[in-house]
């Protein structure tokens, strides 16, 4: 599904070219949980943007579902993540002034589909994620709970490939954090690629496969590829 | 909090941003530039005029054949002809007033004239000696026209310079013959280039003895006269006198019109006048806008930078002192706006002035003030509710809020 | 992304920022407010003038003497050495095409009867008058046709005159006295109000040859003459040149055909409608700067809502649109309010004082809809472009 090869990204900062990335090479399967921890400044939110196509590799190339897309530019990056990467973020990212239900309708409406066929769809993410009765709320008007499973709904309502997590626990309490942890391991039961980044050892630990990073590179694998 | 640390405070915050604050102040620079540069154009044009009309000549009284009940200077005064005319009679009785000193009877017609094989229209102003000096014309070269006799009607005339060009070229004209209708004219002199002026150019015009004038016309009767009181304090009388003793010699029929100069002058000042205001008014439209807009940032300011208003309440500043930063960062924006402004008119009516260089254009000093005080009165009007709104929020809750 | 999407989306960041918006919206609105109110009162006072000019009809030749010089005005009305007479006014009768002819003459003199005594405007006329400038007698009939060199002593009086000096009385068939000499009058004017300052109502009207005696003119101020209605002007203006040229040996009058005069009058009046609208645009600009500072604030504002829309799937282009979007409605709909305020105003002054002409033109009111619409958009490029540019990783991370 992902197959990243000698892959390095390479940033200015100043004079300076600070590496963030060091020729990594990963190959993740369609349906793996993958947890990526490390310290703050390890790398792990680069790769994730990179994987998320939000950025591009400095060397090495990029394959996502067989075709590479190390080099695509704007309008495909664009189209690619829009089929095929939903993301969920610590920070929820939800547009403040659109209500719960147009907060998950989004990706369908950038993607152009037809009005009737986004309103079946978000009304069955709502249901599913119980959050029927809050479709008209805004953002502000929610629990953090609720703010990330809409997140979640928004994430999923293209029925992406790829789920992409940066911290998705972060800015909540422990027992919502598990309910979040659970919903998005529901999606991996449903043959969805997961990809956790997180710095706490007890939400990255519930992954089959844990990458663990340091100055820019994987420095321990545990857990297996179930399938590859 | 010492001023000067107000101030520092304010125009650090406006420093921050820096494209938002470049922007409210070309906002409102563009409404004072507009202010000054309309304004300036609008007092050039009555500077203008005023320059015209006295370089036409002072303490004037100008007596017209005709007259209408209803007054003012209605076309038929201007156009109309009238049973009884004006006479060279009439004009020199009017030197019978103490207050009157100089006379010029004026007529006007037109004509063929030619010298040799060249000829074209001019238009032909009969008068005499004293116009010279009552309109404050200049002689190019030779002599205006003989003094003595209003009667005589002696065959010389001046030649405006376009005309004296036009037939002779280079060549001398002085003491030369020319042709004017069916009678001979000597050119005694040539007046000084002079252009356009009220709509009277003296350089296409050729000027004779006023009695020649009505031979070549074949009438008697004047266009009008030109009178020219003694004194400034003179004029009333002067005009009270030419009116009686024209009225004693038409047989008790007040059937002329008598204007004072500088009540057309008057007249004229008061609509340029009027005029400036309205496009100045116009032009600070574009003020108040811009005070929209500085209200409309300074409000988005204020949600922008809660939390630091409820640092500075926690850190004891008091509300007054909170309103004092947002008032001085609306002072600070339209002062700069201003003089910002103020620059890009001069600028603007220093070019205007170089591409008309006889329009005296220079925004006046009441529409320089209007303009900076306008300016500076709508930043401030228009931050009294913003800087309100930032004293008056909650410290915990602004604090809180991330 | 489609369209109604689009104008969802987009109306969602302004109902959002409701205060903001409106701000945003009223400077422009205030702009098209000046350019609206001055232009419908410019276009007014145009379509008042021209009407006052164009109701004595547009197919009206006036024959002057004297040749224009390259500017100013035409110098044979001051009484010049050559004339036109009422021989050539009566010559130009035989000319094909050409419907009436009227000799005139304009003078000033004192109108006696019963020992009143009034100082009028004295118009010497041909009987032809009332049908070229579509003037109508009250009572009695204008002036007849009569020999035109010796006509007889005959007047017409206006409206305001015949009130003056007989106040109510019926002045047909008495005498009285125009400078000096005995008129019976024969008819009375329908009253014709004020035309650009000249009172039309204190006025007495005698034939043309009449008045050349009382002022002790040789020639006529101008001969008015209407030509046809499917007539081409140029024609008519070529047969009366040659026809008065061969008259007078030589080109020394001057024709100045209504039509023209209107053409030109009407030109400077939109000239100065555009001005006047010029200056209220100068507010519109400053709108135009309004928009542009608070689409860069609410750019850096949202800069993490574009990350996450760019996370999303769209594209530069679908952000770009977005925030153009939203630019060009904020000015569309102050332009809107301006339009809607602007032509309020102009009405409520025609209310207030009925004398001011006031007409919107709906041509002006679409372009300046029309420019606000593009200020919104000349405004919205530089934010927009910013917000499609911005890298999307660094969005997200702003806060």
């Amino acid at each position: 599904m992902i197959q990243l090869e000698n892959v390095s990204r390479v940033f200015a900062v100043g004079d300076q070219q600070v590496a963030a990335l060091r020729g990594i090479d990963l190959n993740i399967a369609a349906g793996d949980y993958v947890s990526i921890m490390g310290p703050s400044g390890s790398g792990k939110s680069t790769l994730l943007n990179l994987i998320g196509l939000l950025d591009r590799p400095s060397s090495g190339t990029y394959r996502l579902d067989g075709g590479n897309v190390t080099d695509l530019d704007d309008v495909q990056q664009a189209r690619v993540r829009s089929k095929k990467i939903g993301f969920v973020f610590q920070a929820f990212h939800l547009v403040p002034r659109l209500t719960a239900a147009t907060n998950i309708e989004l990706p369908l409406i950038l993607a152009g589909i037809p009005a009737a066929e986004r309103k079946a769809r978000v009304a069955q993410l709502l249901e599913n994620y119980g959050l029927a009765d809050r479709a008209d709320h805004r953002p502000d008007q929610l629990s953090g709970g609720q703010r990330q499973r809409v997140a979640i709904a928004r994430a999923t309502s293209m029925h992406p490939a790829v789920l992409l997590a940066d911290e998705p626990t972060g800015n909540l309490d422990q027992a919502t954090g598990k309910e979040v942890m659970n919903l998005l391991e529901q999606l991996v039961a449903q043959q969805v690629t997961l990809i956790i980044v997180t710095h706490d050892p007890a939400i990255g630990g519930r992954a089959q496969r844990q990458l663990h990073m340091v100055d820019g590179q994987i420095i321990n694998q545990t857990g297996s590829a179930v399938n590859t | 909090m010492r001023l000067i640390d107000v101030v520092q405070f304010a125009s650090g915050s406006l420093r921050g941003s820096r494209v938002r604050t470049l922007l409210m102040i070309l906002a409102m620079s563009i409404g004072v530039a507009a202010v000054v540069v309309l304004t300036g154009l609008g007092e050039g044009a009555r500077r203008y005029v005023i320059n015209q009309f006295s370089s036409l000549g002072t303490n004037l009284v100008i007596v017209l054949p005709g007259r209408t009940e209803t007054a003012g200077i209605g076309p038929g005064m201007l156009l109309g002809q009238i049973p009884r005319e004006l006479t060279l009679d009439d004009a020199q009785a009017l030197l019978r007033s103490r207050a009157i000193g100089r006379i010029a009877p004026l007529t006007i017609g037109s004509s063929q004239i030619s010298h040799e094989a060249r000829n074209r229209e001019v238009v032909v102003l009969g008068s005499t000696a004293n116009l010279l000096e009552i309109r404050h014309m200049n002689l190019g070269q030779g002599q205006f026209l003989p003094a003595g006799d209003i009667r005589s009607s002696e065959s010389v005339c001046v030649l405006g310079a376009k005309i004296k060009h036009e037939l002779f070229g280079q060549q001398p004209s002085i003491g030369a013959w020319v042709r004017l209708g069916d009678r001979r004219f000597r050119v005694v002199g040539i007046m000084a280039a002079q252009g356009e002026s009220m709509g009277f150019n003296t350089d296409e015009l050729v000027i004779i003895p006023v009695a020649s004038a009505h031979m070549l016309f074949n009438t008697s009767g004047l266009f009008r006269i030109l009178v020219e009181a003694k004194s400034r304090d003179a004029i009333e009388q002067a005009k009270r006198d030419a009116e009686q003793i024209l009225q004693v010699r038409h047989h008790g029929e007040r059937d002329v019109t008598v204007i004072r100069q500088d009540a057309v002058l008057a007249t004229f000042d008061r609509i340029l006048h009027a005029l400036t205001l309205a496009v100045g008014g116009i032009a600070a439209i574009s003020l108040a806008v811009a005070g929209i807009l500085i209200m409309n940032v300074m409000l988005i300011t204020v949600s922008q930078r809660v939390r630091e208003i409820g640092l500075l309440k926690a850190l004891g500043a008091p509300a007054a002192q909170i309103k004092n930063l947002f008032f001085a960062e609306a002072i600070l924006l339209s002062g700069v706006g201003s003089v910002a402004g103020l620059a890009l008119g001069e600028i603007g009516v220093r070019m205007i002035g170089q591409i008309y260089p006889s329009l005296p254009v220079a925004a006046p000093w009441w529409a320089v003030l209007a303009a900076l005080g306008t300016s500076f009165g709508t930043g401030i009007l228009f931050s009294v509710w913003p800087a309100r709104r930032a004293a008056r929020l909650d410290p915990v809750m602004a604090l809180a809020r991330s | 992304m489609l369209f109604p999407d689009l104008i969802h989306l987009t109306t969602s960041s302004f109902v959002a920022y409701r205060l903001r918006s409106f701000l945003t919206g009223l400077g422009i609105a205030i702009g098209i407010t000046a350019v609206i109110l001055l232009t419908s009162i410019g276009e007014g006072l145009r379509q008042f003038v021209l009407a006052e000019f164009s109701q004595f009809g547009t197919n009206i030749i006036n024959i002057q003497p004297g040749r224009t010089q390259t500017h100013g005005a035409n110098v044979g009305i001051f009484g010049s050495v050559k004339t036109i007479s009422i021989e050539d006014a009566q010559a130009l009768r035989h000319l094909p095409n050409i419907e009436y002819v009227d000799p005139s003459m304009m003078g000033n003199a004192e109108v006696r009867f019963n020992g009143r005594t009034r100082r009028t405007m004295v118009h010497g006329h041909g009987h032809e008058m009332p049908n070229i400038f579509s003037m109508k007698v009250q009572t009695g009939s204008f002036l007849p046709d009569d020999d035109p060199i010796q006509p007889r002593a005959l007047v017409v009086l206006g409206s305001k005159v015949s009130q003056e000096l007989f106040a109510g009385q019926n002045p047909l068939g008495s005498y009285l006295r125009v400078g000096g000499q005995r008129y019976r009058v024969v008819g009375v004017m329908e009253p014709k109000g004020q035309i650009l300052g000249f009172d039309l109502d204190d006025t007495v009207f005698i034939p043309a040859a009449r008045a050349l005696e009382l002022f002790n003119r040789p020639g006529l101020m101008e001969i008015h003459v209407s030509y046809k209605a499917n007539v081409e002007l140029q024609s008519v203006v070529n047969s009366i040149t040659a026809l008065l040229k061969e008259r007078h040996g030589r080109e020394d009058f001057t024709l100045v055909p209504q039509e023209k005069a209107l053409e030109v009058l009407g030109s400077v009046l939109d000239v100065i409608t555009f001005a006047v609208g010029a200056l209220g645009g100068i507010s519109l600009l400053v709108g135009g700067v309004g928009i542009l500072t608070i689409m860069t604030m609410a750019v850096t504002e949202r800069t993490s809502e574009i990350g996450l829309l760019r996370a999303l799937g769209a594209r530069e282009r679908q952000v770009l649109m977005l925030f153009l979007g939203e630019a060009m409605l904020l000015s569309a709909l102050g332009g809107l309010a301006g339009l809607l305020l602007g032509a309020g105003i102009a009405q409520a002054l025609h209310l207030m004082f009925p004398a001011l002409p006031v007409h919107t033109p709906w041509l002006f009111a679409a372009l300046a809809e029309l420019s606000a619409i593009t200020i919104g958009l000349a405004a919205g490029v530089t934010p927009a472009i910013r917000a499609a540019r911005l890298d999307p990783v660094e969005a997200l991370r702003a806060e």
